[in-house]
């Protein structure tokens, strides 16, 4: 008999909820439901609809889709770009009138015929362009006028060579294998509209014209002011959609090989319900082909099963319409409530059962209570802001990263006076320098950089190798935290998560799942490759004296291990401490041999029973706002140095956090400790009473200076 | 199966309703920093009963009744030791001359002084009223008594609240004869803190772990009557004041609390297994530990715990008029250190604001409360 205990954790282990959350991140979940509904309705018209599935059946619906998607394509990137394009249907007809004027009346070649239809699209969907991208004219209105002028002169012309129309005949073989040959049993304009609609799936999520073409749906303004060029923008969308409006039509003619009033009437509705029905936003910015596609799929399919059951085109239009509003009203619910639902279900905790923490308040234990923190001296108060590490160089200047994206340094002896000494962008955290005096850092959110004793900022890496079966895209480098340079040079840093970013670190505590993983960067190969997977809020990492392996501490499970990466044990982790009563951040080496670590938060009884009830937290995660969710006590830290075989050597408290709220870094240097805190406005510097005064961390990785 | 389906509809909707939304703070209990502004009169550790009596104030702190004096025109008291008892003091009452009811915890109510010296009272079952929380004298000779719980004792009130209980009483006793006991008002309140008497001869009752404040018929069984719900924080001891009430709530309510006290699988492992200062509950006073627990927007920034960070513990003083609705309030936020106010007394032009969490007693100019209106 299992203990509900066990149980929990079997079910937390073994069923991944964050993949829920994870999967509702993804861009593409957007066309989740028209997929579904496209495939429920293939499905329904496949079992019902006699001769679906057959080979003529197919073919006709691949010819009518390549016609329609093209109309629907046409109109998607209209409504990308924030407009709309109402006068579709009639540069379709327009189109088809064109071509069959071209082939059947005036004997023109078929090439010929093909660039005078397209340019009479391109030419239309100037109009438009113009109208709207540049005397900035409303787009509904626009298309609407233009529609109606296109149909009128339609009707015009049609009247005038209907008849030259149906006398006429083209025996162009080109034309006849264009609206009714095969490649491979699939129907050449198919493949046609698939070429085109490829092309633009790579121009739309792949290339800047697309991008801007979304900008600009997505915030006019803001594309504007990032140097978009919005009209010219808008012009040509409503000349692609021209374009591709004039290319079906032009397909359709070679097809059909005549046309008739009604040619094209409601075209425009059914496009505009596919083009919403797959997911294209009516405010513009959000859009795809693929969206596009499922959407003609889904309209054509309908029209046509209802249509076989001898639904009359009035009733037909009716369902359609029904659809269409369905379609918005689901689209606009989906738009207004994915992150709500996003936001409640994303953090996803797991079981975590860790030991009662060794008490600090009892005078015997390794870590009694002190107060030997309080009378820190303060380095730069207030001219910083989050400091999460601190390190010093070989000529006393001590350098610190801040929040607004800066590396600070201190000038030596004093450290009263400061400079920038880099603008990186991102929040530096872990900083270490290599044998040639750059210094290394980690920025959250961008990844490793190097910067180089003249100040110039240099960018290591920003992505590792992607896992297989992560659905979050992993190769981004997201929370880069702490590094140290092993001494051939290659750098392991770690990545605390890759499931939250930079200012949500604290969140991962309520998850303390294996988010994170240790990284290696050789930059002898310029290789970026994981090293060690799936971590609880792997933090600080510090290089062993003997050179061949390394130090990280979990922060959520409050441990720290060694790993080897080169001689006899290589490969192998092994623990070094663990059961800390805090969540332990970066190591460093002290001057006598034996390693520092902050303890940058206590654990709490409280939130160590809610680690092992995931569900608590699961709920607690969706009912109660952030700011009041359960955290590590993170106002309290306190500095611990450890050997190599887990004792615990030294303990340094700032009880109620008077001077230090938060440690997350301390650096040994000539006999002092100085302390950095992420989100401090301060450093604090300790004097170590029995440290030898001429110790420098440079030295003991690299050497003296010759 | 209704409520099963009024659930579902509140989830999908996404209201509340269990009735455990936490209030905002505003209106007239928009947060101000007025009690940390106020001279401070007194240190005093877990000063608790502040009570204005015929002459001069009194207080409890611990086991001790304390004689408090005004220390000529200065705000600040001076202090004489009364007497001592084996546990803590849970409350005072006055008759208006010599006569002083004391509430001990565990151990019940005695008269001491005036003419039912020594008296001590016990229910019909011969039962002590093991956690008083409040006493009051309707006239020399009729004494009402709240008892918080019929299962926690006092000191225990954390207790109390996270195992959701609603044992509470008000009790009745007149005290001219000699062997008569007490009989029950009301059962089944949550932790009635406070007892005052209205104008109109009813009895106000504070209910704080149903965060409000109620009116009772001293003399019949009626059913109470809600004079002010919703309250942002628990209500502790109300006092007359000119045409209306002043009113201490000594702990904020907590949205996380709430949620706690809604997931009963945790909250009685919490109460099981953790000692009650490091609960995810309210408090007196908070900040004492590293093992307490802080949430997200607790912690500091730039080494500034900020004002309006959630807080077990909070300092809260209500003007309410004569229909208990709030006026104005005097606060001391999450930052603040005159947390835990439990008791009041007015005195002098001033009020005397007993904060039981931090241990410290300031006065709050009445006058000027009624300028800055």
């Amino acid at each position: 008999m299992l203990s509900s205990d066990t149980i929990t954790r079997i079910r937390y282990k073994y069923l991944p909820d964050h993949l829920i959350g994870e999967v509702l991140a993804k861009r593409w979940i957007d066309n989740a439901v028209p997929f579904l509904a496209l495939a429920v309705l293939v499905a329904v018209c496949g079992a019902v609809v006699p001769n679906f599935f057959s080979a003529s059946g197919l073919g006709d619906l691949g010819r009518q889709v390549a016609e329609f998607g093209l109309v629907v394509l046409g109109l998607s990137i209209v409504l990308m770009s924030g407009g709309i394009d109402l006068s579709v249907a009639s540069i379709f007809t327009l189109a088809v009138l064109a071509s069959l004027i071209g082939t059947n009346v005036e004997n023109l070649s078929v090439p010929v015929t093909f660039v005078m239809v397209i340019a009479l699209g391109v030419a239309c969907g100037a109009i438009n362009g113009y109208l709207i991208g540049y005397l900035r004219l409303r787009a509904f209105l626009t298309t609407l006028v233009t529609l109606i002028i296109f149909r009128s002169i339609y009707d015009i012309l049609f009247l005038r060579m209907s008849t030259a129309i149906v006398a006429g005949f083209s025996d162009s073989e080109l034309l006849f294998y264009i609206g009714d040959g095969t490649i491979l049993y699939v129907p050449v304009s198919l493949w046609l509209t698939a070429a085109i609609a490829i092309g633009w799936h790579i121009v739309l999520s792949r290339m800047r014209p697309g991008w801007r073409l979304t900008a600009v749906g997505g915030a006019r303004r803001s594309a504007y002011n990032a140097g978009i060029s919005v009209r010219r923008t808008v012009f040509f969308a409503y000349v692609w959609s021209g374009a591709l409006c004039a290319l079906a039509g032009f397909l359709f003619a070679a097809r059909i090989g005549s046309t008739g009033a009604d040619t094209g009437v409601g075209l425009e509705v059914s496009a505009l319900t596919a083009a919403v029905l797959g997911g294209n936003s009516l405010g513009g910015g959000r859009g795809s082909v693929a969206k596009a596609a499922m959407g003609a799929l889904f309209v054509l399919i309908l029209g046509n099963s209802l249509t076989n059951f001898g639904v009359s085109g009035p009733v037909n239009s009716t369902i359609l319409g029904c659809v269409l509003i369905t379609a918005v009203f689901v689209d606009m619910r989906w738009l207004r409530n994915r992150q709500k639902w996003l936001s409640k279900i994303y953090v996803s905790p797991a079981y975590l059962s860790l030991p009662a923490p060794p008490k600090a308040t009892d005078p015997n234990s390794p870590f009694a209570l002190n107060d030997r923190l309080r009378s820190v001296d303060i380095i730069g108060l207030g001219a910083i802001d989050g400091p999460e590490d601190v390190i010093l160089d070989r000529d006393d200047n001590l350098y610190c990263g801040t929040r607004h994206g800066d590396i600070v340094r201190f000038f030596g002896p004093d450290h009263q006076r400061h400079e920038i000494f880099a603008h990186i962008g991102g929040h530096p955290l872990g900083m270490a320098f290599d044998r040639e005096g750059n210094l290394l850092v980690c920025i959250g959110g961008m990844g490793l950089y190097k910067v180089t004793p003249t100040q110039e900022v240099i960018k290591l890496t920003d992505e590792t190798n992607r896992s297989y079966l992560s659905v979050v895209d992993d190769s981004r480098l997201r929370l880069a935290d702490d590094l140290d340079v092993a001494p051939d040079g290659r750098i392991y840093f770690s990545e605390a998560t890759v499931r939250y970013e930079q200012e949500e670190w604290a969140t991962d505590a309520l998850e303390c799942r294996g988010n994170g993983r240790i990284i290696c960067y050789d930059p002898r190969t310029g290789v970026t490759q994981t090293e060690i997977h799936r971590l609880v809020f792997p933090n600080g990492i510090c290089m062993a004296n003997d050179g061949c392996s390394f130090f990280f501490a979990e922060s959520w499970i409050a441990t720290i291990s060694r790993y080897w990466f080169d001689g006899p044990k290589k490969g192998t982790i092994e623990r070094v401490l663990a059961n800390l009563p805090g969540y332990p951040d970066n190591i460093n080496r002290a001057s006598d041999g034996n390693y520092w670590v902050a303890l940058l938060g206590m654990r709490t009884p409280a939130l160590d029973l809610a680690l092992t009830m995931p569900g608590f937290r699961r709920r607690m995660a969706r009912r109660v706002a952030p700011d009041l969710w359960l955290y590590p006590n993170i106002n309290t830290g306190c500095i611990v140095k450890f050997d190599e075989n887990g004792e615990i050597l030294d303990v340094l408290w700032d009880l109620g956090g008077v001077n230090h709220p938060m440690i997350t870094s301390m650096r040994e240097h000539k006999g002092h400790l100085y302390l950095g805190g992420v989100s401090n406005n301060r450093i604090g510097r300790y004097r170590l009473p029995d440290a030898d005064p001429a110790w420098r961390a440079q030295d003991s990785y690299w050497g003296e200076p010759t | 199966m209704i409520h099963a389906l009024k659930k579902i509809y509140a989830d999908f909707r996404g209201f509340d309703e269990t009735g455990s939304a936490v209030p905002m703070m505003d209106g007239p209990l928009k947060p101000n920093m007025a009690l940390d502004a106020a001279p401070v009169a007194l240190h005093l550790p877990d000063v608790d009963n502040l009570l204005a009596t015929g002459d001069g104030l009194i207080c409890s702190h611990g086991g001790d009744v304390m004689r408090l004096a005004v220390d000529g025109a200065s705000p600040a008291l001076t202090m004489t030791h009364l007497r001592s008892f084996s546990a803590d003091v849970t409350c005072l009452a006055s008759d208006g001359a010599q006569g002083l009811a004391i509430g001990v915890d565990g151990q019940g109510i005695v008269v001491e002084g005036g003419r039912h010296d020594g008296r001590q009272i016990s229910t019909p079952n011969g039962e002590l009223l093991r956690a008083p929380t409040a006493a009051l004298f309707l006239d020399p000779d009729t004494l009402v008594v709240a008892v918080g719980s019929a299962d926690n004792l006092v000191v225990d009130w954390k207790r109390d609240l996270m195992t959701r209980g609603s044992s509470g009483s008000i009790w009745r006793l007149s005290l001219a004869a000699k062997d008569q006991q007490a009989v029950p008002l009301t059962r089944n309140l949550a932790f009635p803190y406070g007892l005052a008497s209205a104008p109109d001869g009813s009895l106000v009752v504070t209910e704080a772990w149903r965060h409000r404040v109620i009116a009772i018929d001293p003399g019949s069984a009626k059913p109470s009557r809600v004079l002010l719900a919703d309250l942002p924080a628990y209500p502790a001891r109300i006092v007359p004041a000119d045409d209306g009430y002043w009113l201490a709530l000594f702990a904020p309510r907590n949205q996380l609390v709430e949620f706690v006290l809604s997931e009963d699988a945790y909250r009685r492992r919490m109460v099981a297994d953790i000692d009650p200062a490091y609960w995810i509950a309210p408090a007196l006073a908070t900040g004492a530990s590293f093992l307490e627990p802080i949430q997200g927007g607790a912690r500091k920034k730039l080494n500034m715990l900020k004002p309006w960070s959630p807080s077990w513990s909070y300092g809260l003083v209500v003007r309410c008029d004569r229909l208990m609705r709030p006026l104005t309030s005097f606060h001391s936020r999450a930052d603040g250190r005159i947390h835990g106010v439990t008791s009041l007394a007015e005195q002098g032009g001033s009020l005397f604001v007993g904060a039981k969490g931090s241990g410290v007693v300031v006065a709050l100019d009445t006058r000027l409360e009624i300028l800055g209106q």
